[in-house]
């Protein structure tokens, strides 16, 4: 049954494809409203092992094998919340008719290439569905045709072509070492311990291509291009998940529960970390675009989840997939507040669009939880996150990580309020007006973002009770 | 049914002083007067009687335990006496004045917690009460007037840190003697035992302004409200301090004449005789030099006390009663002048011995009480106390004797520049209500000077009990060869005067020639520069230190607020030039980036 998260979405794809006249984009809007929502709902209904005791019959004509745990089932769960946040920011952003209906098709082959990636268990297969997402969201990318948006594209396809031989080498090494690619075998390899130092090479390798699709320093040149520069819905797509399921989500599934590391793996991944999160934090601080900010922002952020995954304690690894969650939940908000003064004023720049508080005051709002959330103050959800990492840094003994990782928040706060007191809080005679109010599902999409970041860091001891111990105990 | 009454004591002043804050304006005074004098009936009616009242308070053998005794009787009705003279007097001396509002108050109140310490038969309960008398202190210095902010806080700040080391001898006695109540604890001097004394005891006399707490004395005397005056540093805290004193050196420690904690108190004593007389002798205005005085006189009091001869003891308590009465008319005088010349700067009164009689009458037998003339009250106590203190050491009499030779000179320079001398300009005689107190306590010094039998066998023998027993201290001195010293020291004071000057030119100048001796002035010119004021000093220290602590404060703000942000957006700016969009760049930084990971897995 798994299989329909993958098949679903690709049949949609080929249903709307095909050569009818009403077929046309607000039908495809509405079927993928209620495709993504169903996903969200059935994650949120349906317990996990009433998904995995199905049985598998259209699973068994597919060449790859699949699974389901905690991990994945909260992954498609965030999937399925940003992507139906893009969607909503995509109708009102884009408003041409044929533009829409492809943004639409992309969209979905996106969620099918996400969703796979989430499911599959091999690593070539993997890589495949890496892959196909990757596309998707470069064309979609390239949608607005306009000098900049190209540019940020070409960034990330060179970069990404990078990654794509990285990986790919890699996993050559990996068929020399294991002789399969399955999840299994290759963690019994490890165990076994043989070939290890083709499979340490392999691991290198394919850290680095990891690295760049996470966007981490120093291997981010392409993430504040690409995140800026792209049209509102594409940026809130793949800040929001994209490169965390391409990135993060492999790093974590393959370095928590594949590959087995020997300690300078650990150390070499929360270095990466917490470069990226000092060295993004102070670059935030220059930026006068609010969408270069947040792309700073995210590999700031992303560099907490690295850092958590490299410390590989269960705790920790706990704390990265609240913060994986959480981080797409805020960062996706911020980015839609952004969508929202972009659609109002037709500027991002922070220099032009101040003073705005009165104008905006959902926007205004929603921006403030999303980044005292992103900055980890209490009671939001960030804060929890960044409180398990940095408990688990403390737990493993790494208290230089752990200090810095607590210093940068502040950090984050300050270029955040920076940004917030510029654009929202200061009053000022220049401020800009807006030509017609925000649409509807831009402050949809704000305010129930704004609205799952404040539930969780309310909710979040009875959360970590019911819904969260259980991937401790999965996870290993 | 009695017991309620000495509980009334406490209650009956504390709410009706509340009480008058919210009454009319013009009502206040009448009705503090009426207070007060049915006070001082109920202490008149439980003079002489014994009684005790006890009832759980705080735990741990807190209990809110009050005992009268022949003791705490005489002191609250010499107390309440004075309560009742001050609020007569402040009615026509604080008409219309701004700080009339609040004054009947705090009088009443300031009643009620001296009622409540002397009346305290348990040490927490005693501090309890002496320590609310700061709140009252306070609040009386500081309605006097803009200035009086800062001579209230310095008292406050004198008073409260003395109390704290009484604070601690509390707790120091309640430890050794495993009791805190006052009745039941007897303790011998060993080590701990003098410490809590001395701390005991630094309570005591800084409550009656000996030296080296009495500092904010003259200061307030200049911003606080003369009644303020009259009533607290003049009266009830020497009749407080003093009680205390000798409860401490009676009853809760055995102090006798061998122990060196005696000749500890005696040095205090002589010394703050000596420092404040020299001070009062130069001052130029009526009420400061009332204040020093006032501090000089609680030295004979403590040199008393400290000889622990009942002689001395005896002498001491009868001063403390005859200074609280001379001293409080002296500077009902001072008020009365002041009220009626509009000043109390020597250089610009004179001849105001014709105008105003009455006051000048007052004022001469106070002044002859305070100087020890015979035949009045000051002159049997001072007698008693040079008896004693003859006999503890040539150097205290001494001392003492020049004391009374200074104070002599100093008010004979008083009376000399306000009464008599040119008469600058006709001013009327203080009203009916003000003099009234004023002859009262006049008379009263005639009558504890002439039948000085009454006070000594009836209020303050008793006191001793049985180490007094078989004497008489009451009528002419046993040893007439004092008699005569002091009769020549008094010549020679009034000798000195008239030479004085003659010399110097003037009466306000008749101290001039001891002002700009050799050494005593570079002496007198630090005290004037309050060199030698241990809070000013101290303030002066923790300003330094403050600057200080403010340079290292601004050090920390400067590394948070200058070094570590500007650190921050060089860093940033350096990476923003880093960041310079070519993605060749970004290409080149992952294949150094995947070069640095490659050769760190294979190395």
């Amino acid at each position: 049954m798994v299989v329909l998260f993958i098949l679903i979405p690709f049949v949609l794809l080929l249903v709307l494809n095909l050569p009818f006249k009403f077929l046309n984009a607000r039908i495809a809007f509405w079927l993928s409203v209620v495709l993504f929502s169903t996903q969200a709902l059935f994650v949120l209904i349906n317990s996990l092992f009433a998904w995995s005791n199905y049985p598998a019959v259209l699973g068994q004509f597919l060449i790859f094998k699949l699974w389901l745990d905690p991990l994945a089932f909260i992954m498609l769960f965030t999937i399925a919340i940003v992507v139906l946040v893009s969607l909503l920011v995509a109708r009102s952003t884009i408003t041409t008719e044929k533009r829409s209906f492809n943004f639409i098709n992309l969209l979905l082959v996106a969620l099918t290439g996400m969703n796979a990636t989430v499911l599959v268990a091999d690593i070539f297969s993997l890589y495949v569905f890496v892959e196909i997402t990757a596309v998707a969201v470069f064309v979609l990318m390239a949608i607005e045709k306009n000098k900049f948006a190209i540019e940020g594209t070409f960034k990330y396809l060179v970069l990404s072509m990078f990654a794509s031989v990285f990986i790919l080498t890699s996993i050559a090494f990996f068929i020399l070492a294991c002789g399969d690619l399955s999840f299994s075998e290759i963690h019994n390899a490890f165990l076994a311990n043989s070939n290890i130092i083709l499979l340490n090479f392999a691991i290198g390798l394919f850290l680095c291509g990891l690295f760049i699709k996470c966007g981490v320093v120093p291997f981010h040149g392409w993430v504040p291009d690409a995140y800026s520069e792209a049209q509102s819905a594409v940026s809130v797509l793949l800040a929001g998940i994209v490169t965390k399921i391409t990135g993060i989500y492999v790093l974590m599934r393959l370095f928590s529960s594949v590959f087995v590391l020997k300690g300078s793996f650990h150390n070499l991944i929360m270095l990466i970390g917490v470069i990226s999160i000092v060295f993004a934090a102070l670059a935030a601080f220059r930026q006068d675009n609010i969408k270069r900010m947040l792309s700073y922002s995210s590999i700031s952020q992303v560099g907490y989840i690295v850092l958590a995954i490299g410390c590989g304690t269960p705790l920790a690894i706990l704390g990265a997939i609240l913060h994986f969650f959480n981080h797409a939940i805020f960062k996706s908000l911020l980015f839609v507040n952004a969508a929202a003064l972009e659609k109002k004023f037709g500027s991002t720049d922070m220099s032009i669009i101040t003073g705005l508080g009165s104008q905006l005051p959902v926007t205004s709002v929603t921006s403030l939880v999303g980044l005292l959330s992103t900055a980890g103050i209490p009671p939001l959800s960030g804060f929890w996150s960044k409180l398990i990492i940095i408990i688990a840094l403390f737990n493993a003994q790494q208290f230089t990580y752990g200090w810095i990782a607590l210093l940068a928040s502040v950090l984050t706060l300050a270029y955040f309020l920076f940004m917030e007191r510029n654009i929202f809080l200061i009053k000022t005679e220049t401020a800009p007006e807006g030509s017609d109010g925000v649409p509807f599902g831009i402050k949809f999409c704000e305010i129930l973002l704004a609205a799952i970041t404040i539930g969780v860091g309310l909710g979040f001891p009875f959360i970590l009770n019911s819904q969260i111990l259980q991937l401790k105990g999965l996870l290993y | 049914m009695i017991e309620a009454f000495i509980l009334l004591l406490i209650i009956l002043p504390l709410f009706a002083g509340v009480l008058s804050l919210i009454l009319p304006r013009l009502w206040r005074g009448a009705f503090a007067v009426i207070l007060s004098s049915v006070n001082f009936l109920i202490a008149v009616y439980l003079f002489k009687k014994e009684l005790t009242f006890s009832f759980p308070w705080a735990g741990f053998g807190i209990d809110f335990s009050l005992r009268l005794n022949h003791f705490s009787g005489f002191i609250i009705l010499a107390a309440s006496f004075f309560g009742l003279l001050i609020s007569l007097y402040a009615l026509n001396f604080l008409k219309g004045k701004d700080s009339a509002k609040q004054f009947y108050a705090y009088i009443l109140i300031s009643i009620s917690f001296v009622n409540g310490a002397v009346l305290a038969n348990n040490l927490v309960v005693l501090l309890f009460f002496w320590e609310a008398l700061l709140l009252t202190q306070y609040g009386m210095i500081v309605i006097g007037g803009r200035l009086a902010f800062r001579t209230a806080t310095k008292a406050l700040i004198i008073s409260g840190a003395s109390d704290l080391c009484m604070m601690a001898g509390v707790i120091l006695t309640g430890y050794l003697a495993k009791t805190l109540l006052i009745s039941d604890i007897s303790l011998p001097l060993d080590l701990l035992g003098s410490l809590a004394f001395i701390l005991l005891v630094t309570g005591a006399i800084s409550k009656a302004g000996s030296v080296p707490f009495h500092t904010w004395i003259p200061d307030a005397a200049e911003a606080a409200p003369l009644p303020f005056m009259a009533f607290f540093p003049a009266a009830i805290e020497k009749l407080l301090g003093i009680y205390f004193l000798a409860r401490i050196t009676l009853d809760l420690f055995k102090l006798n004449t061998n122990s060196i904690l005696s000749s500890v108190l005696m040095i205090i004593g002589a010394l703050t005789i000596i420092i404040a007389v020299m001070m009062a002798l130069i001052q130029k205005d009526y009420k400061k030099l009332l204040s020093y005085h006032a501090i000089s006189q609680v030295g004979y009091m403590v040199l008393g006390i400290g000889t622990c001869l009942p002689a001395g003891i005896i002498g001491g308590i009868f001063h403390m009663i005859n200074h609280a009465l001379y001293k409080c008319g002296l500077f009902l005088t001072g008020g009365a002048v002041e009220k009626q010349a509009g000043t109390t700067d020597l250089a610009k009164l004179g001849g105001l011995g014709l105008s105003m009689p009455i006051t000048f009458f007052c004022f001469l037998i106070t002044a002859a009480s305070i100087s020890g003339v015979w035949p009045f009250n000051g002159f049997f106590s001072k007698e008693l106390i040079y008896d004693a203190a003859l006999e503890r050491g040539k150097i205290f009499y001494l001392a003492a004797i020049l004391g009374s030779f200074l104070t002599a000179a100093s008010f004979l320079k008083l009376g000399h520049t306000v009464f008599l001398g040119k008469v600058s300009q006709k001013y009327k005689e203080a009203p009916v209500l003000m003099l009234i107190p004023m002859v009262i306590l006049a008379f009263t010094c005639i009558i504890f000077g002439v039948f000085n039998r009454l006070p000594i066998n009836n209020f303050i023998q008793p006191i001793l009990g049985i180490r007094a027993a078989g004497h008489n201290f009451s009528g002419m001195p046993a040893n007439f060869m004092l008699v005569i010293v002091t009769v020549i020291v008094l010549l020679a004071a009034f000798l000195h005067h008239f030479i004085a000057v003659r010399m110097n030119g003037g009466a306000i100048r008749a101290a001039e020639h001891i002002h700009q001796a050799p050494v005593l002035s570079t002496i007198y010119r630090w005290a004037e520069k309050k060199y030698l004021d241990p809070y000013e000093v101290g303030i002066k220290l923790i300003n330094k230190l403050a600057k200080i602590f403010w340079r290292i404060d601004r050090g920390i703000d400067w590394l948070y607020g200058s070094l570590i942000v500007n650190l921050t957006f060089a860093f940033s700016r350096v990476i923003h030039k880093i960041q310079a969009g070519y993605y060749i760049i970004y290409v080149i930084w992952s294949l150094v980036g995947a070069f640095a990971v490659m050769s760190f897995v294979l190395r």
